[in-house]
C-alpha cells in the first residue's frame, strides 16, 4: 500500500481542537490527506468525524489549530469559497428545482455560455448514471436517484476535495453494496480526493486508501486498510474494526526488537517489534482476528503452533462457521471462522479439537 | 363490525350533518338570497321583481363607486405589501435566530396586540399620529415640522390596518420557514453563493408558500375592512364596506348593496385566485 506515500499533500491538521461550550468536541488533530486519495474519517457516533468534516468544509470554524487545504491556511476563508464541495447525508437536494437546476446550481457565476453550461450539466448526469433525468422535478427522485445528484451537482464543480458524509447510510444494503462500488469507480475517474465520513467500518475498509479511526475526537489510527485491521494500533480500533480474539498475556521478557509473551490457552511465543504497538498502559492482552485461527483435521499436521480445544458454540452462517472454543483448557474462549468446503462437516458443541494458530498473526496490546 | 360502503356514507353524512346544516344555514342562504337580491329591484326598504342588472350598471356607471372600489383594492394592497414585507424579517428572525425552546413564547409575544380591543388599539393610534401626538410633538421637540399624519385619513388606514394584521402575516411565514431543511443553506453555501444568494435563491421561494398564504390572510380581510376607514378616516374615505353599509343600512336600498357586495366578492376572489395560481408554482415545485 504505497499509494498515498508520494503523493503531494491535499489537506493538513495542525493541533486542531474544536469546543462547544464545555465540551472538546475535537481534541487536537493532527494528520495529512494526500491529494487524490480516497480517505475514510471512521469512528462511533459523537466520535467528532462529522465535526471535522464540517471544519474541512468552512461550516464548522475551529477553536485553535489550523487546517491548510492545497497549501493555504482556510481561517479566513469563508465555506462558499473553499475548494470543497460536500455530499450532505440527507443530500440537501433543492426541492423547488428541477435535476437540472439543482446540478447546475453551483454555475451561476461560471463565465461560460447558457449552453455550455447545459452540456456540462448534461455531462455530470450522465457521468453518475442520470441520463435524461434533468428535466424530473427533483421531489420525485428515489433515494439512490437523489444521491447521484448530489454527487453531480458537487462533482460539476470540479473541487479540489469532495467531502462526503455517511452518503450511505440511508440507502438499503444491496443499493449500498452498488454505490460503494461507483463510488471508487467514480473517484479513479475523477482523480479527486474524496473524503468519507462513516460509521460503518466495512464500508470503510473497502473504500479507502486511507482511513483515520477516530474516538473522542481524537484520532485514534491513521493508515491504510490492511495495516488497521493487521495491526491496529490500540485494543480499541482492533475491537472496532472486525472481530478481534483478546487474550490475556504476560510478557516474559523484551529485547531490542522482540517481544516473547506467554498468552493464555496458547503458551509461549516470540513476537516482532511490529506486532507489538506502542504501549498505552493497559493489562496486557494478545489479539488474534478469527480468521488467522484454523481447525485441524485428524491427521493434519499444524503449519506452525497447535493447541488443544473444546467447541462451545457454533454459529452456520451458510459460506462460513464461526466457532467458539475454549482454549487448552482454560476458560479462554476465542472465535474462529471455517470456510465450508465439501467434505468438512460442520462440527458439535462439545467437541474436542485442536487449533492451529501463528505467533506472526498475533497482536499485542499492553 | 362489517360496513358496506352506503352504510359507511350514510354514518358519514350523519357525522357532519350538523356542521353541513350549520353551512347551509348561515353561509349558502345568505350567499343565495345577496346573489339574488342584487338583480332585483328595490328602493327605500322593498325588494321586488323584476329581474334587472341596473344594480350593476349603476356601479358601473357612477365613477364615484368605480373610484371607491379602486381605493378599497389599492389601499388593500399596499396593507398587504407592507404588512407581509414587515411580518418577513420578524418571522425569519424567529425561525432561523431564536433557539427552539424560546420559538413559542417568542410567537406568544406577537399575538400580544391582540389582547386589547381593536377599537382600543384604533384610539392610541390617535395618541400616536394625531394633532399634538407623540410622533408630532418629537418631531417639534427636535425642531422638525410636524406631520399630523392623522389629517391624512389613507396614510392612516394603512398604517392602522397593516398593525393590526401583523401578527396574522408573521405565523404563516414562520411556519414555511420552519419547514426549510437548514442542511439546504449549507448546501447553497457550499455549493459557492453567499448567505444572501443563498437566501435568495433557497429560502425566499421555498418560504414562499407561507408569503402568499400571509398575503391573502391580510387582503382578503382588509379590502373588506368597514370598522376602521370609519374610525380612523372619520368617514372620509369610505372604503366598499362603508358603501355596502351606507346602500344596505341608511337608504335600505338592499338590491343596491347587495350587487357592491357580490361585485366586491369578485374582485377579491379574482385577487385570490391570482395568488393560488401563483403559489402552484413554488408548491408543486414544477410539473
Amino acid at each position: 500500500m504505497t499509494f498515498s506515500d508520494d503523493r503531494p499533500t491535499m489537506i493538513e491538521f495542525k493541533d486542531v481542537h474544536k469546543y462547544y461550550g464545555d465540551y472538546h468536541a475535537l481534541r487536537g488533530i493532527n494528520g495529512t490527506i494526500k491529494a487524490g486519495e480516497f480517505f475514510s474519517l471512521l469512528g462511533p457516533s459523537g466520535c467528532g468525524k462529522t465535526t471535522l468534516l464540517r471544519t474541512i468544509a468552512g461550516f464548522e470554524d475551529i477553536s485553535s489549530g489550523v487546517i491548510m487545504i492545497d497549501g493555504k491556511d482556510m481561517a479566513d476563508v469563508a465555506a462558499n469559497t473553499r475548494p470543497t464541495n460536500m455530499v450532505f447525508q440527507s443530500y440537501a437536494i433543492f426541492p423547488h428545482m428541477t435535476v437540472e437546476e439543482n446540478v447546475g446550481f453551483g454555475l451561476r457565476k461560471d463565465p461560460r455560455s447558457k449552453e455550455d453550461k447545459a452540456k456540462a450539466v448534461a455531462e455530470a448526469l450522465d457521468q453518475v448514471g442520470l441520463k435524461g433525468y434533468g428535466k424530473r422535478a427533483a421531489h420525485a427522485l428515489s433515494g439512490g436517484q437523489r444521491q447521484r445528484v448530489a454527487l453531480a451537482r458537487a462533482l460539476i464543480l470540479k473541487p479540489k476535495v469532495l467531502l462526503l458524509d455517511e452518503p450511505l447510510s440511508a440507502l438499503d444494503k444491496k443499493m449500498r453494496e452498488h454505490m460503494q462500488v461507483e463510488l471508487i469507480k467514480l473517484q479513479r475517474q475523477v482523480g479527486i480526493t474524496f473524503i468519507l465520513v462513516t460509521h460503518d467500518q466495512e464500508e470503510a475498509l473497502v473504500m479507502s486508501d486511507r482511513i483515520a479511526v477516530m474516538f473522542e475526537g481524537e484520532i485514534a489510527q491513521l493508515a491504510d486498510p490492511e495495516t488497521l485491521y493487521r495491526r491496529p494500533a490500540t485494543r480499541k480500533v482492533a475491537d472496532f474494526i472486525g472481530t478481534m480474539n483478546f487474550i490475556p498475556a504476560e510478557i516474559v521478557s523484551e529485547s531490542g526488537d522482540k517481544v516473547e509473551v506467554d498468552a493464555k490457552g496458547l503458551g509461549r511465543a516470540m513476537l516482532d517489534i511490529s506486532q507489538a504497538p506502542a504501549k498505552t498502559g493497559e493489562t496486557p492482552v494478545v489479539g488474534l482476528r478469527p480468521e488467522t485461527l484454523t481447525l485441524l483435521y485428524d491427521d493434519q499436521k499444524p503449519p506452525e503452533r497447535e493447541t488443544d480445544g473444546v467447541i462451545d458454540e457454533v454459529i452456520y452462517f451458510g459460506d462460513m462457521t464461526y466457532y467458539d472454543v475454549y482454549l487448552g483448557g482454560t476458560d479462554v474462549e476465542v472465535r474462529l471462522s471455517m470456510r465450508n468446503v465439501p467434505g468438512r462437516p460442520v462440527l458439535d458443541v462439545g467437541t474436542k479439537v485442536r487449533v492451529a494458530w501463528s505467533p506472526s498473526a498475533l497482536v499485542l496490546f499492553r | 363490525m362489517a360496513q358496506t360502503p352506503g352504510s359507511e356514507a350514510r354514518t358519514g353524512l350523519k357525522l357532519i350533518s350538523p356542521t353541513a346544516i350549520f353551512v347551509i344555514l348561515l353561509l349558502a342562504v345568505p350567499l343565495a338570497t345577496v346573489l339574488i337580491y342584487s338583480v332585483m329591484t328595490g328602493g327605500r326598504g322593498n325588494v321586488s321583481l323584476p329581474l334587472t342588472f341596473e344594480n350593476y350598471s349603476e356601479l358601473w356607471s357612477k365613477s364615484v363607486y368605480g373610484y371607491i372600489m379602486f381605493k378599497s383594492l389599492m389601499v388593500a394592497l399596499v396593507v398587504t405589501a407592507t404588512t407581509v414585507l414587515l411580518a418577513y424579517p420578524v418571522a425569519y428572525f424567529v425561525s432561523f435566530h431564536v433557539k427552539p425552546e424560546r420559538k413559542s413564547l417568542w410567537l406568544f409575544l406577537i399575538t400580544i396586540p391582540f389582547w386589547t380591543s381593536y377599537i382600543i388599539r384604533v384610539s392610541l393610534w390617535f395618541v400616536i399620529l394625531g394633532y399634538g401626538g407623540v410622533l408630532d410633538s418629537t418631531l417639534t421637540a427636535i425642531g422638525l415640522q410636524p406631520l399630523n399624519v392623522a389629517s391624512y385619513s389613507i396614510l392612516s388606514i394603512i398604517i392602522v390596518l397593516a398593525h393590526a394584521y401583523a401578527p396574522f402575516a408573521v405565523l404563516p411565514i414562520f411556519v414555511s420557514l420552519e419547514k426549510v431543511d437548514r442542511s439546504l443553506l449549507e448546501a447553497g453555501q457550499d455549493l459557492g453563493e453567499s448567505r444572501w444568494v443563498t437566501f435568495l435563491r433557497v429560502t425566499l421561494p421555498l418560504s414562499m408558500p407561507g408569503v402568499i398564504a400571509a398575503a391573502l390572510i391580510v387582503f382578503i380581510p382588509t379590502v373588506g375592512d368597514y370598522v376602521t376607514p370609519e374610525l380612523v378616516g372619520d368617514g372620509k374615505e369610505p372604503m366598499i364596506a362603508n358603501l355596502i353599509e351606507t346602500q344596505l343600512l341608511k337608504l335600505q336600498n338592499f338590491p343596491q348593496g347587495s350587487a357592491f357586495a357580490v361585485a366586491s366578492m369578485l374582485m377579491v376572489g379574482i385577487v385570490a385566485v391570482a395568488f393560488v395560481v401563483w403559489n402552484r408554482r413554488f408548491i408543486g415545485g414544477g410539473k
